[in-house]
């Protein structure tokens, strides 16, 4: 936050609304609340199926790779880090630094993107585990597609940022707009932290 | 602070600490938290990267099914919540911004819950296998 002194906008707080919290901010918590009971409830669909594949399915060892996978949480937690610097770079009015961490987010999640249409491909074409053909597939895929529809729309709404960074009419007052976004793009990070042990490292156990 | 510190350091070191601390005690304080906010991110981020390794290690070591399932849990949840309330600024918003997704978290748990009371292990088993 920049100086008191010298003018500057709290980040955290806004007087003219009756809650103290800016409207969008307000508005992106609920979101993300809403969204948590639909992540959940995945998640528990696939915990109530996974102990029973039908015959001929394979393993869900056999089938992942955890390096990937590690390599892929690796990347969601620095773009996590990366975006978090944006948010702190746009709030001090600091816009090329905050360009500079949007591309750096952006890259990270394509990488994961990139990571998770690899593991797919590998599931589908190499280890013949389709959405349809068990139990197993089709909680999995739906699980980690919805994830991985969140992580794409991330990727588009940072990079609109982006550009609309360009035109010069986004400045240190809009920065409650990053911070929305950086929200938005934290909660796929957290989802990402319980997918990981609760669909992936669970298995290995 | 010590109080006998002012007395054992040598007058040049006592001059640039006076230099330094006569700026604005705003600035100072401001450049403090931007600096330290900085830090905190990159070290929380390097700490997240070095839980997630331990996680990894921790599937593969003898120890009880329980044990580790609750390990892998605990370090899940600590991940969580160094995200939700650094990263995500909760630590320095207002009280109801946690408590409305704390609200969301807490339905999502008993829907969770419930999910898996209601269909229990033994209702997944496909019925072509029965």
């Amino acid at each position: 936050m920049s100086s008191v002194a010298s003018g500057a906008i709290d980040h955290h707080h806004d007087s003219t609304t009756s809650t103290g919290i800016p409207n969008k901010k307000l508005l992106m918590w609920a979101f993300l609340a809403s969204d948590c009971m639909f992540f959940g409830c995945l998640i528990s669909t696939h915990l109530i199926y996974r102990l029973h594949p039908p015959a001929g399915t394979p393993a869900a060892t056999q089938v992942f790779s955890i390096e990937l996978t590690s390599f892929s949480t690796f990347i969601l937690l620095m773009s996590s880090l990366m975006m978090a610097l944006a948010v702190n770079a746009i709030q001090k009015g600091n816009l090329k630094s905050m360009r500079a961490s949007l591309i750096l987010t952006i890259i990270c999640g394509l990488i994961f993107l990139g990571c998770q249409v690899y593991e797919f491909n590998e599931f589908v074409y190499v280890k013949h585990l389709t959405i349809s053909n068990s139990i197993l597939g089709t909680t999995f895929f739906t699980l980690t597609g919805t994830h991985g529809i969140h992580v794409l729309l991330g990727v588009i709404w940072l990079t609109s940022m982006l550009i609309y960074s360009y035109t010069g009419r986004l400045t240190e007052k809009d920065a409650i707009d990053v911070e929305s976004m950086g929200l938005y793009w934290h909660f796929v990070d957290i989802v990402w932290i319980v997918i990981f042990t609760v669909v992936y490292l669970l298995e290995y156990i | 602070m010590d109080r006998n510190l002012h007395g054992r350091i040598p007058t040049r070191i006592h001059l640039i600490l006076y230099k330094t601390m006569s700026h604005s005690a705003v600035a100072n304080h401001d450049h403090g938290n931007e600096h330290s906010k900085f830090e905190i991110f990159v070290q929380l981020a390097m700490l997240l990267a070095v839980i997630t390794g331990v996680e990894i290690i921790t599937v593969y070591l003898p120890f009880s099914h329980t044990t580790l399932v609750t390990v892998l849990m605990v370090l899940s949840a600590v991940k969580f919540l160094f995200v939700i309330f650094i990263f995500m600024h909760l630590r320095w918003d207002k009280a109801f911004c946690t408590i409305l997704f704390f609200i969301g978290m807490v339905l999502a748990g008993f829907t969770m819950w419930a999910l898996l009371q209601v269909f229990s292990v033994s209702n997944s088993i496909p019925l072509s296998s029965l």
